[in-house]
């Protein structure tokens, strides 16, 4: 039912401008994340689609309805805090059945409204307790169905795992993915954490000073990040800066420091254009013997990550690299050189940006 | 550390923690929200009293020391840097109530300021800089003070996910530099992993395994432990026999899984764990020794490696496989495992979900 279009939307706080012409359209069903660092506007962003803040410029657009000026009360939806707000005197019973009560629906609707929705998150033992008796973990989750009990189709998570532990956000972010594509809900969910907006979403909008960077499939925006800073924001990269001197049936020839040479395949660049190659950790090798498309590097440092070891090297172009091999082949040690190979096809290449490459991949 | 015991009205924070560090090592305490974690920081620097038991510095007991005099440099959680200070005279605090000489003072401020890649910085207020710029702050006002101890309590925790694989590499390499003996508290896995010369796993203010990154993830010594570093599908059975070295466990369907040998005697009720990290997914049904077949219910991709969860007859599986061996949601899918990366536990008294519990 609820398909969301935002246009030409800007929000400036006094000077500062949070959010820049920030144009997007999601389906019905669909399950958007918002990623990007401190700072970007994603929580802007999803403010104003709450209706807790309205645009300094541009429209909010729901089923082709505008609705940038109505109230956030309103407005159709539930929405997930943060920083974890029911209310402290009411057992997670009550909480659930908030919006139903509010709604002046029967007792026996509220029961049945808040019954479902604390089953659906896996509450419904506790809903006895009163919320500081609860982990944060059950907490987050009786928010949770407090949001879907109101029955709104959109709901609005803004960084609902943050103030969790790295180990209940993995579980809970499981959950939530399944609860949304089980109740066939619109979710715009707000986050800093690469891993959880691409194990969840349907499709990830990366954001960066105000502006969307790009959106795209989490596979789409993993394999073929369109920007520079999308492959070192999502998943690491490996960044070598380079100038192309030959191009050959869309192969290309780029010289990196210290004249060596890499091949790479499918690249659009024509010879002379200043590039920044992109190779993940993971896409790289180590070979104890020279072969076509290495470089020499000495390994710095080798550590073990679990199911894979991560390699800190020092190419000959004196450029660092990161690979990472599966602990089971991981079997060079420190201080020894190695070659390492690059896959031509694993390289990606990307205009030399006129502001540094440092700039280009800032974090904050 | 020696039988550390510390409660609050109502909590046991400390139940008799001993734990040896040796010097310059980098050891990082990781347990849940309400493990005890924060309470041990603060006993080893003196801000909190523990109920019993003792703290050794190189064999010398400081418990009665106030905590300015055991030189200990302590980062806790919710830091706050001097607002109305620059950087620089932020970092000089330490050094200039320690009543050191301006020429002392002014090299260490510079040489921290430089580890932290601050020094162009140095007249910013905090307000001026980026969280973790801020944090890099905190860090080098710790360390001006040439503690020989650093203790860190969730130091990245207000950081975002990406910068933080960056600074933890940072924290470690620093740590390394000086030499200095560091405990680093965080309830995040990867990051102990990381970062750790060792891992202490504590749990209800109890060491539950202390070992290296390796030896906690390959050889955990609880299901809590398997479970806790990385993630791991339990499969519940009767122990019906060692065979060639494998012990030989008989699921609720009758059918048979191999695991590691184990000092539960043959006929008891027992808990097979894997790591998801260290089980294969394979398309269609494939017979064989430990194999699971089922459905893939759901894909959850996360760059280098997707998580598949697979509904089998033993219930709901995981795999975690290199993204390009995923399968699509409602494949039929096999799941198997090394019988040497199945480890075999006693059924816990608790019972195995309460065991399990992160929170």
């Amino acid at each position: 039912m609820p398909r969301i279009k935002l246009e030409g939307v800007s929000k400036s706080f006094g000077k500062i401008t949070a959010l820049e012409q920030v144009n997007f359209e999601m389906q019905d069903g669909e399950y958007i994340t918002i990623l990007g660092p401190s700072g970007c506007g994603k929580t802007t962003l999803i403010k104003i689609v709450a209706g807790i803040w309205t645009p300094t410029e541009g429209r909010v657009l729901v089923d082709n309805k505008d609705i940038t000026n109505t109230p956030m009360e309103e407005r159709d939806l539930g929405y997930v805090f943060q920083n974890i707000i029911l209310f402290p005197h009411m057992n997670v019973k009550d909480n659930a059945g908030y919006s139903p009560r509010v709604k002046g629906l029967s007792e026996k609707q509220i029961e049945e409204r808040s019954s479902s929705a604390m089953e659906l998150v896996g509450v419904l033992e506790q809903q006895g307790y009163l919320p500081n008796e609860l982990s944060g973990g059950a907490q987050q989750k009786a928010s949770l169905a407090r949001a879907i009990a109101s029955k709104a189709r959109l709901l609005l998570l803004d960084e609902p795992l943050s103030a969790l532990d790295a180990r209940v956000r993995v579980e809970l972010r499981y959950a939530l993915r399944r609860l949304v594509k089980d109740l066939n809900l619109t979710a715009i969910h707000v986050t800093h954490d690469q891993d959880e907006a691409m194990s969840v979403a349907d499709r990830v909008v990366i954001m960066r000073k105000g502006k969307i960077v790009e959106i795209g499939e989490p596979t789409q925006l993993y394999n073929q990040p369109r920007t520079l800073f999308t492959a070192n924001f999502v998943g690491q990269s490996n960044f070598l800066e380079g100038t192309v001197q030959l191009v050959e049936n869309g192969n290309a020839a780029v010289e990196l420091r210290g004249e060596r040479f890499l091949k790479v395949a499918n690249t659009g660049f024509s010879i002379g254009d200043p590039v920044v190659l992109a190779v993940r950790p993971e896409h790289l090798t180590l070979s104890p013997e020279e072969r076509p498309n290495t470089l020499r590097s000495k390994i710095e440092e080798s550590r073990f990550m679990g199911p894979y070891t991560r390699y800190r090297l020092r190419a000959e172009t004196g450029d660092e690299l990161l690979v990472d091999l599966p602990t089971t082949e991981a079997k060079v040690a420190d201080g020894s050189s190695a070659s390492v190979h690059f896959n031509p096809d694993f390289i990606l290449s990307y205009t030399r940006p006129s502001q540094g490459l440092t700039e280009a991949l800032r974090l904050e | 550390m020696e039988g550390l015991r510390k409660s609050f009205p109502g909590v046991v924070a400390l139940d008799g923690i001993d734990l040896n560090v040796r010097e310059g090592e980098y050891v990082v305490i990781l347990g849940p929200t309400g493990a005890g974690k924060t309470t041990l920081l603060k006993t080893i620097a003196g801000l909190a009293r523990q109920d019993s038991g003792h703290i050794y510095f190189d064999q010398q007991r400081v418990d009665t020391l106030m905590p300015f005099q055991r030189s200990v440099a302590y980062l806790p959680q919710n830091y706050s840097l001097f607002a109305h200070l620059t950087v620089w005279e932020n970092v000089a605090f330490g050094p200039t109530v320690q009543d050191w000489s301006p020429r002392r003072r002014d090299q260490i401020v510079r040489e921290m300021l430089n580890l932290v890649h601050l020094s162009d910085r140095r007249n910013s207020l905090p307000r001026e800089l980026s969280g973790g710029m801020q944090q890099r702050v905190a860090l080098a006002r710790a360390l001006a003070t040439q503690a020989r101890i650093l203790l860190l309590d969730e130091p990245l925790r207000a950081l975002d996910a990406r910068l933080r694989l960056e600074l933890r590499q940072e924290l470690r390499t620093l740590a390394k530099y000086l030499g200095i003996t560091t405990l680093h508290v965080t309830h995040d896995q990867e990051e102990a992993i990381s970062v750790a010369d060792r891992i202490v796993i504590i749990r209800k203010g109890k060491v539950v395994q202390a070992g290296s990154p390796k030896e906690v993830y390959e050889d955990p010594s609880t299901p809590f432990v398997s479970n806790f570093i990385g993630e791991a599908n339990f499969l519940q059975g009767l122990l019906s026999r060692v065979e060639d070295g494998f012990s030989v466990i008989m699921l609720s369907d009758g059918r048979h899984v191999m695991g590691r040998p184990t000092n539960v005697p043959v006929n008891s009720q027992v808990v097979l764990g894997v790591k998801t990290d260290f089980c294969n997914v394979y398309h269609g049904k494939v017979e064989g020794q430990n194999s699971l077949t089922g459905t893939v219910v759901r894909s959850l991709f996360t760059g280098k490696r997707t998580t598949l969860e697979i509904q089998t007859g033993q219930g709901l599986l995981k795999a975690k496989v290199p993204s390009d061996q995923s399968l699509s949601e409602g494949s039929e899918a096999t799941l198997r495992f090394q019988p040497e990366n199945g480890i075999v536990y006693a059924i816990p008294n608790e019972g195995l979900q309460v065991a399990l519990e992160v929170e």
